[in-house]
């Protein structure tokens, strides 16, 4: 790791220094001498050449460190202390707080972590002089004191004076090296739409977790915190999830079970400490706590969770239970008003019991696994093969080829309870409704419940009880005004048409479901879930044509036995056997093209004799891996340059897990697949890629390698 | 979403190498080590179970440890309260050939040279007991009491400074946490954020 890389302090730029001793204003440098050697030299700079009444400018504290000694950052990690600087300034000044560009993060054995700088740093302070000066020139007297360490650590200080003269206008000085510590400060918080940072506290922990898709692509991230003094903090750790998330986690030490977020910056670039690093620094304002959410953007989605609750009632899933229901109303509407109403509240009360249940259901799940999304098992082939097969069979339902009927326990107990009388049988017949409704909440609901996963749990309360209540609310309003049910449509042929209809929606969802299988396991295995599915729907027009209330217990039981041997029978043998095999084959699939199949030992001996190694870290169910290799890797301009430049080229395939890949995937700080690592050769530093390749990207990389011998 | 399962897993490997790394928490038993003194005794923290330690990370040549020796209010501490029963232990960690390190000799010397206190002054070149607390300063403070758990961690006084002359003004939090302990109360203020120099592991 490059400790070392210098903030700035190029030849140039001390060249240019040196030059600009002359003519620019700058207090007399100030050496700290240990044992003959001078450790820091110490010098204020203005960035204007003079003095103007009222009018603010920014004065520096230059710091020379020589080589490999460090001082530190304005929180010093787990040692050292901050630089201080103590003004002594003439009545009338006023002096900002001080402008700490983004340090080093510097490890030492032991688990040290410090925050510092290497070579130099400028601290930038902004001076107001007050509205008239009497004098033709003024002194900025400072006291200023560091710690600087290497193996060992000494305090230095110095008083240090600059003089200005006053005058009525003034130009910019010190250009250079004001803009250059100007580009290295941390930036104040991007906008919501670039990037949003929200805490949570997770017992003894803070999280901290970045949405931002233009710093996912950044390789290094990383957060430098800078707590309270009273408040002790333990090393961030730092972890990438899908859709461009970063979760810092951050160990609270302090006992204090109060403190919500920390202040800090979020630094990303190239690399860990390297050059052209950037840092947004996160105040208390900016940070938007877990439970607070835009209120605009909150009410949007309330209101998108009210109107796919209502769009629910037309769903083919609940219309023959609504259907009900409205005959209820129509045969109540000669009688008390009164009545009608409170049945109907009932009704409306089993549609909240279900939705709320079903809301800290998902609170509760959402609290111990924290990372739970709708979309999170689809990680799993298999469960991908069980949706489809839901999928694929409610379809078969909806075109009319089989209808479902309940066991004949619960259907009794079901319409047992649904049809008695009263508010109690109203309640479940409501809480029945939304029972079949929940399938089909996906499509209208997913964006709301999307976003309500990534919130607290009482947004997701709310979000359920948007969603209730506009499921509710015809009912709400026919009990009220009974008169309107005139305005219903009358039950008829038409809920055939629109069920068919839904049925060929299903399939649609079905494809997509089949691309997921292809993307985890290829080809193949979307053919044998087709296999599967294709004895599925043999399965479901047996029981649509031979177990109905007419056949004989003899035929019926003979017909079940066939369709429980054909549904095991194609399940062992698609899906156990040959889906579970697709995958072995794609794997082997990876080793051609002048790709290298990746083992340790391999990749140490190709390092050790000093070639150039490119190794592609990828997964067979990784979409994003599967996008590079097709378009960057595998493009002809970047093939030609990766044999031009003799660079070996090994494939890791991670679908399995790998342990050995696993490894080095840590040593990169990825938490998974696609990772693209170039060792340039000669034993130089790896450059770690972002997770989307571009052509350019590699082939600029690629340029900087010096050929090696050529590979056979 | 398909890196979802793994970033999980990835997580919990991660939380516990960091929970390996952390100082133990404030409240928790006291690991237990042994290290030989100067005197070539060997010493544990199991030994002392029913009197209160202190742990004290040190470093000869530290500004921040000549900061407390050499203005006499080290010295004080551990006289005040080894007279108290107290055991102070001063735990040397740097490694051979770094910063800091001492042979045993070299420790009796300094000890008599800044007519120390301490109940004993304990090599650890290797750093293990170091590591086993996580400390990461000299000083870096610790206070066990008799049941063996742990009281009090981290700096010896409320000011972050090299400078001697900012002792009178500040709170030493090592002299309120035993006093706080021993009086039968609850630490006040069990966990700071420890200043200094870091220790020289290898």
């Amino acid at each position: 790791m490059n400790l070392r890389a210098h903030l700035g302090g190029t030849f140039a730029s001390r060249l240019f220094f040196l030059a600009a001793l002359f003519l620019a204003p700058l207090s007399p440098a100030w050496g700290q001498k240990y044992e003959g050697r001078e450790l820091v030299q110490a010098q204020l700079l203005s960035d204007a050449t003079a003095v103007v009444p009222g009018k603010p400018f920014t004065v520096g504290l230059l710091l020379h460190m020589v080589p490999n000694w460090n001082t530190y950052w304005k929180f010093p990690g787990d040692a050292g202390i901050p630089t201080e600087i103590k003004w002594k300034l003439p009545d009338g000044w006023k002096v900002g707080e001080i402008q700490w560009p983004i340090p080093l993060r510097l490890d030492e054995p032991g688990d040290i972590q410090i925050y510092g700088y290497h070579d130099e740093v400028l601290l930038l302070q902004e001076m107001t002089p007050p509205g008239s000066l009497k004098d033709s020139t003024v002194q900025l007297a400072a006291e200023a004191s560091w710690l600087v360490c290497e193996k060992i650590c000494i305090p230095g200080n110095a008083s240090l004076k600059l003089d200005l003269p006053v005058a009525t206008q003034s130009t910019s000085s010190n250009e250079e090296i004001f803009s250059r510590y100007r580009r290295s400060l941390p930036q104040s918080w991007p906008e919501a739409k670039i990037a949003r940072a929200t805490w949570q506290r997770q017992g003894a922990e803070l999280l901290l977790t970045i949405e931002s898709p233009a710093l996912a692509n950044y390789p290094a991230a990383d957060f430098f915190p800078a707590p309270e003094a009273n408040v002790v903090a333990g090393h961030p750790k730092v972890e990438r999830a899908p859709g461009g998330k970063i979760i810092f986690q951050v160990p609270i030490e302090t006992a204090d079970k109060n403190v919500a977020a920390l202040n800090g910056i979020v630094v990303f670039g190239e690399s860990a400490n390297g050059p052209g690093r950037n840092a947004w620094s996160l105040g208390s304002p900016p940070v938007i706590a877990s439970t607070a959410v835009l209120p605009g953007n909150f009410a949007r989605f309330l209101l998108f969770g009210f109107i796919g609750g209502f769009i629910l009632n037309l769903m083919p899933c609940v219309l023959p239970v609504i259907s009900l229901k409205i005959f209820g109303f129509i045969q109540q509407a000669g009688q008390d008003r009164r009545r009608i109403l409170r049945s109907g509240l009932a009704f409306v009360a089993g549609i909240f019991a279900w939705f709320i249940g079903l809301a800290l259901l998902l609170i509760t799940l959402k609290s111990a696994g924290r990372e739970i999304t709708w979309a999170f098992q689809f990680t799993n082939p298999y469960f991908v093969v069980l949706m489809s097969a839901v999928v694929l069979v409610f379809a078969l339902n909806l075109f009319g080829v089989f209808e479902i009927s309940l066991p004949q326990i619960a259907n009794r107990g079901v319409l047992g309870w649904t049809a008695r009388e009263g508010d109690a049988g109203s309640f479940f017949q409501g809480v029945f409704a939304t029972v079949l409704a929940t399938p089909c909440t996906a499509p209208f609901l997913g964006t709301a419940l999307g976003f309500a996963f990534t919130q607290s749990g009482w947004t997701i309360l709310l979000m359920f009880l948007a969603i209730a209540a506009g499921m509710a609310s015809p009912y709400l309003l026919l009990s009220a005004q009974p008169a309107w049910l005139r305005l219903v449509p009358k039950p008829g042929p038409w809920m055939v048409r629109v069920k068919q209809l839904m049925g060929f929606l299903l399939l649609a969802t079905l494809l997509f479901l089949l691309a997921v299988v292809g993307a985890e396991r290829g080809v193949e295995a979307i053919i044998w879930t087709s296999c599967f599915l294709l004895a599925l729907s043999v399965v479901c027009w047996m029981k649509g044509a031979f177990i109905v209330p007419t056949a004989s217990p003899g035929s019926r039981f003979v017909s079940i036995v066939l369709m429980v041997l054909l549904l095991l029978g194609s399940a062992f043998y698609f899906i156990g056997g040959k889906f579970a095999a697709a995958r072995v084959v794609s794997a082997e699939t990876q080793t051609q093209d002048g790709w290298q199949p990746f083992t340790p030992q391999f990749l140490e001996s190709e390092l050790k004799q000093g070639h150039a190694v490119f190794v592609d870290f990828t997964a067979a169910w990784c979409l994003t891996c599967k996008f590079n290799e097709a378009n960057v890797l595998e493009a002809g301009a970047v093939r030609d340059a990766f044999q031009r430049h003799g660079i070996i080229r090994i494939k890791a395939d991670w679908t399995n897990a790998d342990p050995a890949i696993t490894k080095i995937l840590k040593q990169f700080g990825r938490p998974g697949v696609p990772m693209y690592v170039l060792y340039p050769g000669n034993h130089a530093e790896p450059i770690l890629f972002p997770e989307l390749l571009t052509q350019n990207l590699i082939l600029e990389k690629l340029e900087t390698v010096s050929p090696n011998a050529p590979v056979k | 979403m398909k890196t979802k399962l793994l970033a999980t897993l990835f997580t919990i490997a991660a939380s516990s190498a960091l929970i390996a790394a952390d100082s133990p928490a404030v409240g928790t038993t006291a690991p237990d080590f042994s290290l030989t003194d100067s005197k070539g005794k060997t010493q544990t923290v199991s030994q002392y179970k029913g009197k209160y330690i202190v742990l004290e990370w040190f470093s000869p040549e530290c500004p921040f440890v000549k900061k407390h020796y050499g203005s006499g209010n080290m010295q004080k501490l551990q006289e005040e309260f080894t007279a108290k029963g107290v055991v102070w232990l001063s735990i040397d960690s740097s490694a051979p050939g770094l910063e800091g390190n001492l042979t045993a000799e070299q420790a009796n010397s300094k000890m008599a040279e800044w007519k120390t206190k301490q109940t004993a002054f304990l090599l650890d070149p290797d750093g293990k007991a170091g590591r086993t607390y996580g400390a990461k300063n000299t000083p870096h403070m610790f206070v066990i009491n008799p049941e063996g758990r742990i009281v009090y961690e981290g700096a010896i006084d409320s000011k972050a400074s090299p400078n001697p002359s900012d002792i009178a003004s500040s709170t030493n939090y090592v002299k309120v946490a035993l006093e706080e302990s021993q009086a039968g109360k609850t630490v006040s203020n069990p966990n700071t954020k420890p200043y200094g120099c870091s220790v020289k592991y290898k």
